[in-house]
């Protein structure tokens, strides 16, 4: 699995969609001149920036690397060399899973670190009210990082059903957008005032979906970074314990359609 | 212990418009240790079917197989093996050597014995010049080479080598049989699919001839070229010095040199003329 996890991450830093991607960190630099324009804010939007900017990356990651990783290999018919190797399915699964979800981890250091530089400069300028506290800066950065190693699980499961990108790329894109709003959504078919316009067999359906995707609100902490408010710790514990059984649901879900897969 | 045994095994595949393709019919084979055996058929016969299955690639619809007794659904079956696909294709952002490198560890090689056989490998697999370069820029010729030197790198008891001359040049060709031959001379099991049958009659042991998923026949290639013996050509010289080529049935010949010292004629040479391996083979595929 070591093996696996290892060539996993070479294979993305060698990758051209990696490449790719990381050119946009280069939008770091435009942070503090950018923040400058807010009046008052200029600290509190330059986290902003940087964790907005921070996100958008990881999500096209996790998005284009994990959908595409496991698809390429049976595209490229790699996988009649590896998997003829003494090495079961679900080491393969798990090592690719964390191969990527270590190269999320890294990325995320390299980008928070040049986050920090941006609003360190940027609050230098134009000192806040309100200063700010690295460690729920940080405390957010891990809970994105966590949001997007689950959501490579989401890519990979459907790249073990699928024989085309389509799926796993399109399908990870949805299911990342329906999880922002599942919660509101949620909340909504079930208030007082939904009760009259929504139908019961709606309501069931949205329920259904509910519990079905991952729900990814809990994992935002940008607000309490930008406003240095201190997280709730009973949510954030609730929130690791989700990510662990949710991305373990994911895995085994992937290992045993991935062990049920042709090779043709 | 065989070194490899099949057993009934079938694979049936749905195709299009819900119809199945039955691409293995209960299939019967056994490999001995030691044994180089040429699986041969026509395009679409079943080997490259039958191989899947045994590296796990594909699940058998019915039947079961074992690699020195252990059933191919484990893992741990491959561990004896060296695996070469057909058209083999490798992790093209590595090069040569961090390939090996990945093969090697899968297969549990202690690091400084891998260093080793890595750089043997490569070597004798002409590759040590270009192992920094991707593989991503070698050609057709140079893959297949990496694929031969991953299945020899761990030294397995048994190769399992799927078309492994398709897309070499002579020299390629060459090479691959060289290594062969060598591999049977070391007491390996070779069982490499084919359908070249110069190829079989040159470097196996015994063949297997598969056509629809069925198996034809498995016998010795000794055998087979003998069984094919239609007669022989016998040179003659006569009193006067004149030479003369005369084609003379099996069951004739006894009486034929008997004949000869008589009419006091010497036989110079006795050539046996017989099938080859294709003739043999288009005939039993022709049945």
């Amino acid at each position: 699995m070591l093996n696996m996890m290892r060539i996993t991450l070479k294979g993305v830093f060698r990758d051209r969609v990696f490449q790719g991607i990381m050119a946009l960190a280069v939008l770091f630099l435009f942070i503090p001149s950018a923040a400058s324009l807010s009046m008052r804010q200029v600290t509190e939007l330059s986290v902003t920036l940087s964790l907005s900017l921070i996100s958008f990356i990881l999500l096209l990651l996790s998005v284009f690397l994990g959908g595409t990783s496991l698809w390429r290999d049976i595209e490229r018919r790699y996988t009649f060399g590896v998997l003829s190797l003494p090495l079961s399915r679900s080491s393969y699964i798990l090592g690719r899973f964390l191969g990527l979800a270590l190269f999320l981890v890294l990325v995320s250091v390299v980008l928070g670190v040049a986050a920090c530089v941006a609003v360190n400069v940027a609050s230098s300028l134009y000192p806040a009210d309100r200063p700010v506290v690295w460690s729920f800066v940080a405390l957010a950065l891990v809970y994105a990082t966590l949001k997007y190693i689950l959501l490579v699980a989401v890519a990979l499961l459907l790249s073990t059903v699928s024989t085309s990108f389509f799926l796993p790329v399109f399908g990870t894109i949805c299911t990342f957008l329906a999880s922002g709003i599942s919660q509101q959504v949620y909340e909504y078919v079930h208030s007082a005032a939904a009760v009259q316009t929504v139908s019961p067999l709606f309501r069931q359906v949205v329920t259904a979906v509910y519990y079905l995707i991952p729900n990814l609100a809990g994992f935002d902490l940008k607000i309490n970074a930008i406003y240095s408010v201190a997280p709730n710790p009973r949510g954030l514990a609730l929130t690791a314990c989700y990510f662990l059984a949710y991305t373990a649901i994911l895995l085994a879900g992937s290992i045993f359609l991935f062990n049920r897969r042709e090779m043709k | 212990m065989y070194a490899l045994e099949i057993c009934g095994l079938a694979k049936t595949f749905k195709g299009k418009k819900m119809r199945t393709v039955e691409a293995l019919k209960g299939l019967n084979l056994c490999v001995e240790p030691g044994e180089v055996l040429g699986f041969l058929g026509p395009n679409g016969a079943g080997k490259s079917t039958t191989i899947k299955c045994l590296m796990g690639l594909l699940r058998p619809t019915r039947g079961s197989a074992t690699i020195q007794g252990r059933d191919i659904s484990s893992a741990e079956a491959r561990r004896s093996v060296g695996y070469l696909p057909e058209n083999p294709a490798f992790y093209d952002y590595l090069n040569a050597e961090e390939y090996l490198l990945f093969v090697g560890r899968a297969f549990g090689m202690a690091p400084e014995l891998l260093a080793q056989r890595t750089e043997e490998m490569l070597k004798l697999l002409e590759l040590w010049e270009h192992r920094k370069r991707l593989i991503r820029t070698y050609s057709k010729g140079m893959v297949q080479r990496v694929g031969l030197a991953q299945v020899l790198l761990h030294d397995p008891d048994i190769y399992i080598l799927d078309e492994p001359m398709s897309g070499l040049d002579p020299i390629g060709r060459a090479l691959v049989k060289e290594i062969i031959l060598d591999l049977k001379k070391r007491g390996k099991c070779v069982f490499f699919s084919t359908h070249i049958t110069d190829d079989v009659e040159k470097i196996c042991d015994r063949v297997a001839v598969i056509n629809k998923g069925q198996l034809l026949v498995v016998d010795s290639v000794q055998n087979i070229l003998q069984q094919g013996t239609e007669g022989y050509t016998v040179t003659v010289v006569a009193g006067d010095g004149r030479r003369e080529e005369v084609f003379v049935t099996t069951d004739r010949l006894q009486s034929f040199i008997r004949d000869a010292a008589g009419e006091s004629r010497s036989i110079e040479k006795i050539e046996p003329r017989r099938k080859d391996m294709e003739a043999f083979f288009l005939e039993i595929v022709a049945r």
